[in-house]
C-alpha cells in the first residue's frame, strides 16, 4: 500500500462529511481545503479542474503511478478510499463478495435517491423564494418513504448497521443526511430503528471526529434551536440563491 | 460457457431499466425483460425482497445467484462480472476511478433532477408551477453544460470524444438513456442544444447510432403502453 497524499476539498454539509468520516474511520492522514460557498469558490476554474461539476466533496491524491489523481462525487470517493486504503476491510467487504454488492446497492440508494430527494425537500421547505406547498409535500413524503425503507431494513433482524453487521461506506454515506432530518422537516422519531442507528453511528469515534470537518457539525443541536435555525437559514440563502443572470451555474 | 438469461425488471418506457438493457445488449448477454405492475407488484413481496426500495430496475442473475437493485450498482456488477476483456470499461488506473466519478455523477446528478423536470412539466396536475419548472430546466442545462465543457476540453467539438479515456465505456452509455429525452425537455424553439453545446451533441448523437443502442431503444417492452 503506497502512502496517501490526500487533500480533501469540502464544506460543512451532509455530503462533505461523508469523506472526512471515512478518512477518520480508516485513520488516514489528509489535508483539508475548505471551500467558501459564499464566494462561489466551488465554481472557480481551478476547482472545476478537480470537479468539473463544481460541487464538494472532491479529493486529490498521489496515485500508484506517482501522478496526481482527482476523485469527485462522494460515492466515488468512498469507493476509491476503501479499495485503495482498506485492505483489512474495516469499513468495507472483500470485492465481489455478496456483502460488498449489498453495500454498493445501499451506497447508490443514498447517492441517487435519498440525497437528491432530501435536498429537494430542503429547497422547497427552507430556501425556495416562492412557497409551493405541493413541492414541500412531494419531497418530504418521498424522503419519509425512503427513511421508511431504511427503517424497515434495519428493524428486520435487528441490524446494527446496513450490511453484514458492521459499519461500512453505505452507513457513512447515509449518516449525515439522516442526522439532518429535521432540517428537511422530517421527524426522525417516526423511524425508531433508523433513529437508533443514527445514534449508534454517532457514538463511533471516527464519525465524531470526521463530522466536525472542516468546521463544527452543529446540525443536530441547531434543529432544536429556533433562533440558531433562522440564522443558519439566512446564511444559507445567501449562497443558494444564484446571482442574477447565473441561474444555471 | 453458456449463460442463462439474466432477468431484468422494468416497466415500459421508464428510463433506468433501459440503461441496464443497453449495457446487456452491448455486452451481448442473454436477458429477459419482466414487466412489473406499479399497482400490484412494485411495492410488494416478492419484488421488494429483490429491491427493498420498490423501484425499477432490479436484476436476477441465475449464473451467479446475484439479485440486486440500483441501476448504477447493476452496471458496475455487469462490467466487473462479464466485461473481463475491458471492452466497455477500464481496469487500468486512473481511468477506472474516473469512471466511478462520472457514474456517480450520472446517478445522483442527472437522473434525479431530470426526473423532477419531467414530473413538473408533464405529469403533475398543476401545470403552472413555473418556478419549479425553471429550477429543474436550469439544472438540466447546467449538467449538460458540465458534460459539454469536459468533452470540449478533450477536443469534442471537432470529433466525438468520450467521458473517460479514448473509447466509449459503460459510463457514457449510462448517461445516454436520460439524454434521449432532451427533445422533450427542450422542444424545438426553446433551447437549441445542438448549436449551444456542440461537443455534448456530437457525443449524444454518435451513441444513438450504435446498433445495440438502437435495438434496445426500439424494443417492444420499452414502448409506451
Ligand atoms: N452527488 C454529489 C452531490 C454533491 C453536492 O450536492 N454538494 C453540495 C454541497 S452538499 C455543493 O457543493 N453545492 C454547491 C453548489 O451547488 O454550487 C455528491 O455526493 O458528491
Ligand atoms: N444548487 C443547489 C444548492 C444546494 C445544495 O447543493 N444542496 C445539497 C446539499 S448541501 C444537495 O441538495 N445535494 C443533493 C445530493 O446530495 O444529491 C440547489 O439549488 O439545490
Amino acid at each position: 500500500m503506497t502512502s496517501p497524499n490526500i487533500t480533501l476539498y469540502t464544506a460543512q454539509t451532509p455530503n462533505g462529511i461523508k469523506a472526512s468520516i471515512a478518512l477518520e474511520e480508516l485513520g488516514l492522514p489528509y489535508k483539508v481545503r475548505q471551500l467558501s460557498f459564499k464566494t462561489n469558490e466551488q465554481k472557480e476554474p481551478w476547482f472545476l479542474e478537480i470537479n468539473p461539476n463544481g460541487r464538494i466533496p472532491a479529493l486529490t491524491d498521489t496515485f500508484t503511478d506517482g501522478q496526481t489523481i482527482r476523485v469527485f462525487e462522494s460515492g466515488s470517493i468512498l469507493q476509491y478510499l476503501v479499495s485503495r486504503y482498506d485492505p483489512n476491510h474495516l469499513i468495507s467487504f472483500p470485492p465481489g463478495s455478496r456483502e460488498s454488492i449489498e453495500v454498493t446497492n445501499w451506497l447508490f440508494f443514498q447517492n441517487a435517491g435519498l440525497g437528491p430527494m432530501q435536498g429537494q425537500a430542503n429547497h422547497f421547505h427552507r430556501y425556495a423564494p416562492e412557497k409551493i406547498p405541493y413541492g414541500v409535500a412531494r419531497y418530504q413524503e418521498e424522503t419519509k418513504r425512503l427513511y421508511g425503507v431504511l427503517d424497515l431494513h434495519l428493524a428486520d433482524g435487528n441490524k446494527e448497521y446496513l450490511v453484514g453487521g458492521k459499519c461500512t461506506i453505505a452507513d457513512i454515506s447515509t449518516w449525515g443526511w439522516v442526522a439532518a432530518a429535521g432540517w428537511a422537516g422530517v421527524d426522525i422519531d417516526e423511524f425508531p430503528a433508523l433513529k437508533a442507528w443514527e445514534e449508534r453511528m454517532l457514538a463511533r469515534p471516527g464519525v465524531e471526529k470526521g463530522r466536525h470537518v472542516p468546521s463544527p457539525h452543529t446540525m443536530k443541536e441547531m434543529i432544536k434551536d429556533k433562533a440558531q435555525m433562522e440564522k443558519t437559514l439566512a446564511e444559507a440563502k445567501e449562497w443558494i440563491k444564484p446571482p442574477a443572470g447565473h441561474e444555471a451555474k | 460457457m453458456t449463460l442463462q438469461p439474466i432477468t431484468l425488471y422494468g416497466h415500459g418506457p421508464t428510463r433506468n431499466p433501459i440503461k441496464v438493457a443497453v449495457l446487456l445488449e452491448e455486452l451481448g448477454l442473454p436477458y429477459v425483460i419482466k414487466s412489473i405492475d406499479y399497482e400490484k407488484e412494485l411495492k410488494f413481496e416478492p419484488y421488494i425482497s429483490i429491491n427493498p426500495n420498490g423501484r425499477l430496475p432490479a436484476i436476477e442473475d441465475p449464473n451467479t445467484g446475484v439479485k440486486m437493485f440500483e441501476s448504477g450498482a447493476i452496471c458496475e456488477y455487469l462490467v466487473e462480472t462479464y466485461d473481463t476483456e475491458g471492452r466497455l470499461t477500464y481496469t487500468t488506473s486512473p481511468e477506472k476511478w474516473l469512471l466511478k466519478s462520472w457514474l456517480h455523477f450520472q446517478m445522483s446528478g442527472q437522473g434525479p433532477y431530470w426526473g423532477q423536470l419531467f414530473w413538473f412539466k408533464f405529469f403533475h396536475e398543476e401545470k403552472n408551477l413555473t418556478s419549479a419548472i425553471t429550477r429543474y430546466e436550469n439544472e438540466a442545462k447546467r449538467v449538460i453544460g458540465v458534460i459539454d465543457a469536459h468533452l470540449t476540453k478533450k477536443g469534442g467539438r471537432d470529433e466525438v470524444r468520450y467521458l473517460v479515456g479514448d473509447k466509449i465505456t459503460y459510463v457514457d452509455l449510462a448517461w445516454l438513456t436520460w439524454n434521449t429525452v432532451i427533445d422533450m425537455m427542450f422542444p424545438e424553439g426553446t433551447w437549441d442544444w445542438k448549436t449551444e453545446v456542440p461537443a455534448f451533441a456530437k457525443w449524444h448523437l454518435a451513441m444513438l447510432e450504435r446498433p445495440a443502442v438502437q435495438k434496445t431503444l426500439g424494443l417492444e417492452a420499452f414502448q409506451k403502453k
